[in-house]
C-alpha cells in the first residue's frame, strides 16, 4: 500500500489536496479530500446595508463573480418583495449575463484547466506502443491540449493549438460580459428589483458579432459538425436513444475514414468534442466504435453505490415569457430546471429544506450535530496544533463542511443539470452506461455533459439577445428600502460548477441579520459526514485505478489529476465562509 | 500620436507624468506599450529571458481571470513578446504537487513543489503575488497550507529570492476582502505582503523579517493593463529596483501614473456631464450621475475612466454601477455602505488626501448651484 497524495491540485481555483491509499494493482482503496484554507471575511454583511451582498459576496470567487452576484439578487428580490415584479427584460439581461460566464468558464475549464491532463506523457508512453495509430493520436492529443511552459524530458513542448485559441476566446467573452456588466471581472450590474444597465440596439448587434466570432472558433476547434446539425441531433433529439445513436453514428464514419489514414486531425473531422467523444471512453471508443485503444475515462471517477450518491440542481435562467420569477424555483420554472435524481437515475422534486450540514470530519467544533444550512453553526478551531491533514479517514481533515441531500452526497454541476433537464444525449449516455455495469457518472460523461451545456447555454443565448430582448423595455422596478425589516429571502441559482444557494434575512432595522451561502465545490469537494459516508469527489476516487491506461506509476497519478479536475473545484466558494448569524457569539462562525 | 510614440521609445513610461502618460500610453493600454518599446523589446529578445513565479494566496484567483482576460495582445503573446518564462502559476501551470509517503516523486516537468524549490534555488525571478496571507491563527499561518507547508513560510522563501516583488489586487496589497472588518478579523489575522490596510508596519514581509521594496497593483481586480505595464516596465528595466520607486510609487506603493494622487475616476467618468448639471440617478437603470447611488468615484485614485475596462468597452459608471473605490487601501470598509452617498455617512475610516476632498466638496457645491438653477429653470 502507497500513500500517493496531491498536494496542491493545481489548474483548480483555490487550494486543494487529495490524500490516498493505494493498493499494488494501482486501486485506490481510501481517500481524503482537504480544502486548505480558511479565509472567514463572513460577517462582513452582518449588520450592513443588504443590498451591498451582492457586489460583496462576488468577491468569493473571481472566476464565477457572476453566479454569486445573481444568487444574492436573487435573494435580496425576495428580501424586498419585488421577485414578482422584475421586468421580463431585466430577466432576460441576467440571463445573457450568466450564460456568457457559464460558456467562458466551461471553455476555460476544458482547454486550460482540464485539457492539459490529455497531454501528460503517461499517453504517450502507452500509445506510442500501438505503433502509427498511437502515433497518431498521441501528436494530435499534445499537439492540440499541451499547456504553455510544458517541458516532457526535458524538451520544450509548444503550447496545443486548441489551448491557445481558447484563450483570446476566452478574453472575447469577457469583454461580452464587460459591454453589459461594466467590467469583468467585478462587475456591478445585478442589483434587486432589475439589472443597472440597459442594454442599447449598438449593443446587442455587438453581442451578435461577439457571438458569431465565438461560434467561428467552436467551428473551426471543437466540433465539425455544423452546429446546428449537432443541436438538432442531440439537445433537440426526440429520445435519450436517437441522440446517442446520431453521435455513434456521426463518430463511425469518423473511425472508419481514418482508421485507414490514420488521420486524427481536424482536417479529416475530428473536432476536439468528437476526439474526447470517440477517445475518451472505453465502451464508446472500444466496444461500440472498434478503436484499438481509448483513455478509459468512463472507468475512473464513477460510484460504486448508487445508494450513497444524488445529483442535484437548484434550477438556473428564468423563464422570460413575462415579468417576475419564483425564488423558490419550482420544477419546470427555469431553463435549466430543478430537480434531485437518484445514483439509480430516478426523478425527484428539489426541496431546499431536505439539505443538512455536517462538520464531523472538519475543523470546526460539533457540538450540536447534523444541521439546516439556516440553523447551523461553525466554530473554526483556532488552536495550530489541531490543523493536520494527515491522520486519515476518520479524523478531521479539511475546511470543507459536508452538505447532504436527505442524508446522501449530491454531486452537482452540469452532469446534475443535463440529467435534471432530462437533455437527451447526457442522459442516453448516462443510461447506456449503467446498462453495461459502468457507473453512470464517470469522468467521460461528467466531461461530456460540460461539453453539451457549453453547446446549449451557446445555443439558448441567440435567442435571448436576439429575439426575447427588448431594447425599449423596462429593466427595474423601484424597491422599498424599508421591506427588509423582519423579511427573509432565498436565492437559487446555477452556477458554471453546480448548484448555488444564498440565504438572507433582515433584522428590525432593516440590515442583514444573517446571511449565509450554499456553493457548489462544497457539495462536491466533501469530507465524510456524521455518518463516514464519503463525499463525492472521494467516493469516485475510491475504486478507482491511479492510472487509467498503462502500468501501475504511484509517481504520476493521471487519474486523480483528471478525477479532481473533472468537478471543476472552486475551493474559494466551497470555503467562503459566510454566516452572519446574529444569533452566535462573537467568536461563532458558520461555514458553508 | 506617432511621434509620441517615438518620443516614448526613450522615456521611462512609469515616470512619466500623468497627463502626458495618459494621452499616450494610458488610452491605449498594453498595445501601444508594446508598440512603443519596439526597440526595448528587440533587445530584450537577445537577453536572457525573465523568470516569473506567480504565487497564489487567499484569493480568488479574480486577478489571474482579469490578466487573462485583459490586453491586447492577450497574455500569452505579451508574454512571447517580453521574453517571459512563467515559471510558475498555479492556475495555469502543468505541475501539481505529487507525493509518494510524505516524499516528493518526479521531476518538475510534472511536480510543482519540486518546480519550486529548484526556482528558489536558482533565483533570479520577478515574485507576483496574488491573494493574502493569514497570519492565524496565533501567528502560525496555518489557515492556508499548500503542498505541506504554511503560504506565510511560502512566501517567505519566494521572496528571499526574488529580484523584485509585485503585490497584484486588493488582497496581495492590504488584505483587500479578507481584512473587511469583522468578529474573526483577530483571529484570521490576514496580512497584504507589504501592508495590513493601511499599516506599513503589519505586512507579511515585515513579520517575517524581510526588508524588500514591493510594488502594489491594487483593485478589485487589479485591471490587466496596470499589471501588464508595470510588469514590462520591471522586466526592460525602464524602472530601476530599488532606486527610481520612490519617484514613481505613491505613499502605498502604487505607480502613481495609474493611480494618481492629483486625479480621480470622478474626472473622466462618462457620466460626468450628468453631474456638472447636477441630474443624478435616484434609481438604477437609467443614465445620469450616480453620486446620489453611492458612487464612489470622487475618492479613487485610479485611471479608470480613461483606461475603462475589457478592450476599454465599459467600466463600472457606465454600466450602471456606482464606483466602489476598489483600489483604496481601506477597500471594501472605506467604500461602504455602497449605495449611499459618502456624504450622507460620513467618510471615517476611508483614506482620501486633501486633494480629493477639496475637489469633492468644489465639485458637489458646483453641482448643487447647477442643480437649484435647473429647478428653477434658469
Amino acid at each position: 500500500m502507497v500513500n500517493v497524495t496531491v498536494d496542491p491540485l493545481t489548474r483548480i481555483e483555490g487550494h486543494q489536496r487529495i490524500s490516498t491509499e493505494v493498493d499494488a494493482n494501482g486501486v485506490i482503496t481510501d481517500a481524503q479530500s482537504s480544502s486548505l484554507i480558511f479565509r472567514g471575511f463572513e460577517r462582513i454583511l452582518q449588520k450592513q446595508d443588504p443590498r451591498d451582498a451582492a457586489l460583496l459576496v462576488q468577491r468569493i470567487c473571481g472566476v464565477c463573480p457572476i453566479s454569486h452576484s445573481l444568487t444574492a439578487t436573487n435573494a435580496l428580490d425576495d428580501l424586498y418583495g419585488v421577485a414578482e415584479h422584475v421586468p421580463k427584460d431585466a430577466l432576460v439581461m441576467r440571463n445573457i449575463f450568466q450564460g456568457l460566464n457559464t460558456v467562458a468558464s466551461h471553455a476555460t475549464h476544458i482547454y486550460v484547466l482540464w485539457g492539459p491532463d490529455l497531454a501528460n506523457p503517461a499517453y504517450r508512453d502507452v500509445l506510442t506502443t500501438l505503433e502509427d495509430t498511437g502515433n497518431a493520436v498521441w501528436k494530435e492529443m499534445v499537439g492540440r491540449f499541451a499547456p504553455i511552459s510544458y517541458k516532457m524530458d526535458g524538451t520544450a513542448i509548444p503550447a496545443g493549438t486548441s489551448y491557445m485559441a481558447a484563450i483570446p476566446e476566452k478574453k472575447r467573452l469577457q469583454e461580452a460580459i464587460a459591454l453589459i456588466a461594466g467590467r469583468m471581472p467585478g462587475p456591478v450590474t445585478p442589483y434587486p428589483g432589475g439589472y443597472t444597465y440597459k442594454a442599447t440596439v449598438g449593443d446587442i448587434v455587438k453581442l451578435s458579432s461577439y457571438y458569431l466570432q465565438v461560434m467561428d472558433f467552436v467551428s473551426k476547434y471543437t466540433l465539425q459538425v455544423p452546429f446546428n446539425t449537432w443541436i438538432e441531433n442531440t439537445y433537440k433529439a426526440s429520445s435519450p436513444d436517437k441522440a446517442v445513436k446520431f453521435v455513434v453514428e456521426h463518430l463511425q464514419g469518423l473511425v472508419d475514414k481514418s482508421l485507414a489514414s490514420n488521420d486524427f486531425s481536424r482536417e479529416a473531422g475530428w473536432g476536439d468534442a468528437e476526439f474526447y467523444a470517440a477517445f475518451g471512453s472505453e465502451l464508446v471508443g472500444e466496444t461500440l466504435l472498434g478503436l484499438p485503444a481509448s483513455l478509459k475515462h468512463d472507468k475512473i471517477g464513477g460510484y460504486s453505490d448508487p445508494s450513497k450518491i444524488c445529483f442535484i440542481s437548484y434550477g438556473g435562467y428564468y423563464n422570460v415569457e413575462d415579468d417576475g420569477y419564483d425564488p423558490k424555483s419550482p420544477e419546470g420554472s427555469r431553463f435549466i430546471t430543478s430537480g434531485v435524481v437518484t445514483g439509480k437515475l430516478e426523478y425527484q422534486k428539489f426541496d431546499s429544506d431536505k439539505i443538512t450540514e455536517s462538520v464531523s470530519h472538519a475543523f470546526y467544533d460539533d457540538s450540536k450535530g447534523d444541521l439546516h444550512p439556516s440553523k447551523g453553526e461553525t466554530i473554526p478551531f483556532t488552536d495550530p496544533d489541531k490543523i493536520v491533514y494527515t491522520e486519515g479517514s476518520k479524523s478531521r481533515y479539511t475546511w470543507d463542511k459536508a452538505p447532504r441531500y436527505d442524508g446522501i452526497p449530491g454531486e452537482v454541476g452540469p452532469l446534475a443539470r443535463m440529467l435534471a433537464m432530462k437533455e437527451p444525449l447526457v442522459t442516453g449516455l448516462a443510461q447506456a452506461f449503467n446498462a453495461k455495469g459502468y457507473s453512470a457518472a464517470n469522468v467521460y460523461t461528467r466531461m461530456m455533459a460540460r461539453i453539451q451545456e457549453t453547446a446549449i447555454v451557446a445555443n439558448q443565448l441567440l435567442q435571448w439577445v436576439t429575439v426575447d430582448y427588448d431594447p425599449n423595455g423596462k429593466i427595474s422596478v423601484p424597491i422599498d428600502l424599508n421591506a427588509s425589516k423582519n423579511s427573509e429571502g432565498m436565492g437559487l441559482w446555477e452556477a458554471p460548477r453546480g448548484a448555488l444557494g444564498h440565504w438572507v434575512s433582515g433584522g428590525s432595522d432593516g440590515k442583514v441579520a444573517n446571511y449565509q451561502a450554499v456553493v457548489p465545490s462544497t457539495w462536491n469537494m466533501s469530507p465524510r459526514d456524521s455518518k463516514g459516508i464519503p463525499g463525492p469527489l472521494e467516493q469516485s476516487l475510491i475504486g478507482s485505478k491511479i492510472n487509467p491506461v498503462g502500468d501501475v506509476d504511484y509517481t504520476n497519478p493521471v487519474s486523480i489529476f483528471h478525477m479532481g479536475r473533472s468537478y471543476d473545484p472552486c475551493i474559494s466558494c466551497a470555503v467562503h465562509t459566510i454566516d452572519l448569524t446574529g444569533k452566535n457569539s462573537p467568536n461563532t462562525l458558520r461555514i458553508v | 500620436m506617432k511621434n509620441l510614440a517615438r518620443t516614448l521609445d526613450s522615456l521611462d513610461f512609469l515616470k512619466l507624468d500623468r497627463r502626458t502618460f495618459m494621452k499616450a500610453v494610458g488610452a491605449l493600454g498594453a498595445t501601444a506599450f508594446l508598440g512603443t518599446y519596439k526597440t526595448d523589446i528587440v533587445n530584450a529578445l537577445e537577453l536572457a529571458e525573465t523568470k516569473l513565479v506567480w504565487l497564489h494566496g487567499s484569493e480568488c484567483t479574480g486577478c489571474s481571470e482579469s490578466l487573462l482576460n485583459g490586453g491586447n495582445p492577450d497574455i500569452a503573446q505579451a508574454l512571447t513578446k517580453l521574453k517571459v518564462n512563467l515559471a510558475f502559476h498555479e492556475t495555469i501551470c502543468a505541475q501539481q504537487g505529487i507525493w509518494n509517503d510524505g516524499k516528493l516523486v518526479n521531476t518538475s516537468e510534472l511536480n510543482s513543489e519540486i518546480l519550486l524549490e529548484d526556482l528558489y534555488k536558482e533565483g533570479n525571478y520577478i515574485l507576483v503575488v496574488e491573494g493574502s496571507i493569514p497570519n492565524g491563527p496565533q501567528g502560525s499561518g496555518k489557515y492556508l497550507m499548500i503542498g505541506n507547508k504554511t503560504f506565510k513560510e511560502s512566501l517567505g522563501e519566494a521572496a528571499k529570492n526574488a529580484a523584485a516583488i509585485v503585490a497584484v489586487g486588493a488582497c496581495a496589497c492590504w488584505g483587500g476582502i479578507t481584512n473587511a472588518a469583522s468578529d474573526v478579523e483577530k483571529d484570521t489575522d490576514y496580512r497584504g505582503v507589504a501592508y495590513k490596510k493601511t499599516d506599513a508596519s503589519k505586512g507579511m514581509l515585515k513579520e517575517l523579517g524581510i526588508d524588500k521594496p514591493v510594488i502594489n497593483i491594487p483593485g478589485c481586480p487589479a485591471h490587466p493593463d496596470w499589471i501588464l505595464l508595470t510588469l514590462g516596465a520591471v522586466i526592460l528595466g525602464k524602472i530601476k529596483i530599488p532606486d527610481d520607486l520612490g519617484d514613481v510609487l505613491d505613499e502605498y506603493g502604487r505607480p502613481k501614473v495609474f493611480f494618481p494622487p492629483d486625479h480621480t475616476v470622478h474626472e473622466n467618468c462618462p457620466r460626468r456631464g450628468y453631474y456638472d448639471r447636477g441630474e443624478f440617478d435616484e434609481q438604477v437603470g437609467d443614465q445620469h450621475c450616480l453620486w446620489k447611488l453611492g458612487c464612489k468615484a470622487p475618492y479613487a485614485h485610479a485611471d479608470c475612466g480613461i483606461r475603462r475596462w475589457n478592450g476599454s468597452v465599459s467600466m463600472c459608471t457606465q454600466a450602471g454601477g456606482p464606483c466602489i473605490n476598489c483600489v483604496d487601501p481601506g477597500f471594501p470598509d472605506s467604500s461602504r455602505p455602497l449605495y449611499v452617498e459618502a456624504e450622507d455617512e460620513g467618510i471615517a475610516g476611508t483614506n482620501i488626501d486633501t486633494v480629493a476632498k477639496v475637489a469633492v466638496g468644489a465639485a458637489a457645491v458646483a453641482a448643487g448651484v447647477h442643480a437649484v438653477r435647473r429647478m428653477k429653470g434658469e
